[in-house]
């Protein structure tokens, strides 16, 4: 990967239209090639991410936050993107952070480089929600051996080898552990950054409830019992 | 004796079945032949099938078939989510695909849009595959 290599976001969005321009231009600003993927929205996501000046990736219907992100790993690898970052679309995520991550993949020599909240800083976050993501934290550092302290964060940055290793199965919520399967399995280096989530109203109602953290772990186990 | 027979044939369908889902899911092929060949054994051994039900703590071998039954009903019905989880893989891909070949570049790119850029994406899904 080149020093000069321009970073490739990119945003999974399923019903985002409200927030998802305000992101984008926000990318564009700071001087970052963005690509949405509408995952089958029935509001004006796509269009408005376009007008907004993101390429946009439509999938023809609703599949789920994982896929929506492998097709944007797929769509950004074939733009001959040196550097991969995801993003997500509800305004959570903070422009300033990605220098962070993207440094510390130049700096460590590392292919991935993970956003931490509980590194950095996560204002208002409620205590049920952070009882819920520490237990998952618990269970993924016990079910993949890597050493992390945020695994559902949503604030990425990888080399373009890094990405290459990646295929997300996992299309609904359960792909955040697989992430970090993967990125284990591929023998890379990875660091941890802090970054920082500002949870706002909007955000919270899109997030995870403790009703999808039951439904990840059937996700995963059933994963386990077929090739 | 007909109902035996009858029995038995079914069975023995359920066993050649568990055995060509071995390749798909070990785990649910060799739980469905474990059981179909126990239904075999008792449809021949009534009487064992009674001795075992006593032995296990349930009254008759008419119970202890029944219970049976209902494990061989959810463990297909386990093997029937799994086939949709690999279906859906299967519609995801192609969903992606289409989605790929459709995007719309950033529009200060669009003037230099590339018609090989689907191709591309096929080429980097075939590389990653592989890993």
């Amino acid at each position: 990967m080149g020093p000069r290599s321009q970073p490739y976001v990119v945003i999974p969005a399923y019903n985002e239209a409200p927030v998802v321009s305000r992101v984008v231009a926000e990318l564009g600003r700071a001087g970052y090639a963005a690509a949405v993927v509408d995952d089958g929205s029935r509001d004006a996501t796509a269009d408005a991410a376009h007008a907004a000046g993101a390429a946009v990736v439509s999938h023809p219907f609703n599949l789920g936050q994982g896929a929506a992100l492998q097709t944007g790993i797929d769509y950004a690898l074939a733009q001959g993107a040196e550097v991969i970052v995801t993003f997500d679309a509800d305004g959570q995520h903070r422009v300033s952070d990605i220098s962070r991550l993207t440094e510390a993949l130049l700096q460590e020599r590392a292919h991935f480089a993970l956003g931490s909240r509980f590194l950095g800083q996560a204002p208002n976050l409620p205590p049920l929600r952070r009882a819920l993501l520490r237990a998952a934290t618990a269970f993924t550092r016990l079910t993949t051996g890597l050493q992390v302290t945020d695994t559902h964060n949503g604030l990425r940055a990888m080399t373009r080898r890094g990405a290459a290793t990646i295929r997300l199965r996992q299309n609904r919520m359960a792909h955040a552990s697989e992430w970090l399967s993967q990125i284990a399995a591929s023998g890379l280096r990875y660091v941890e950054r802090p970054v920082t989530i500002d949870y706002t109203a909007y955000s919270l109602a899109k997030g995870q409830s403790i009703g999808d953290a039951i439904l990840i772990l059937l996700d995963l186990f059933a994963r386990r019992l077929y090739r | 004796m007909i109902a035996q027979f009858i029995l038995s044939i079914l069975l023995a369908g359920i066993v050649v079945y568990a055995w060509s889902e071995y390749a798909r899911s070990p785990v649910v092929a060799v739980l469905t032949l474990l059981i179909a060949s126990a239904g075999l054994y008792f449809v021949w051994m009534p009487d064992h099938s009674t001795q075992l039900a006593e032995a296990v703590g349930i009254g008759r071998g008419v119970d202890l078939i029944l219970y049976i039954w209902v494990c061989l009903s959810l463990i297909v019905l386990l093997n029937l989510h799994l086939k949709l989880r690999t279906q859906m893989e299967l519609i995801t891909a192609l969903a992606r695909k289409i989605a790929l070949a459709d995007a719309r570049p950033a529009r200060a790119q669009t003037e230099r849009r590339t018609p090989s850029s689907t191709f591309a994406a096929t080429a980097v899904d075939a590389e990653s595959r592989s890993i």
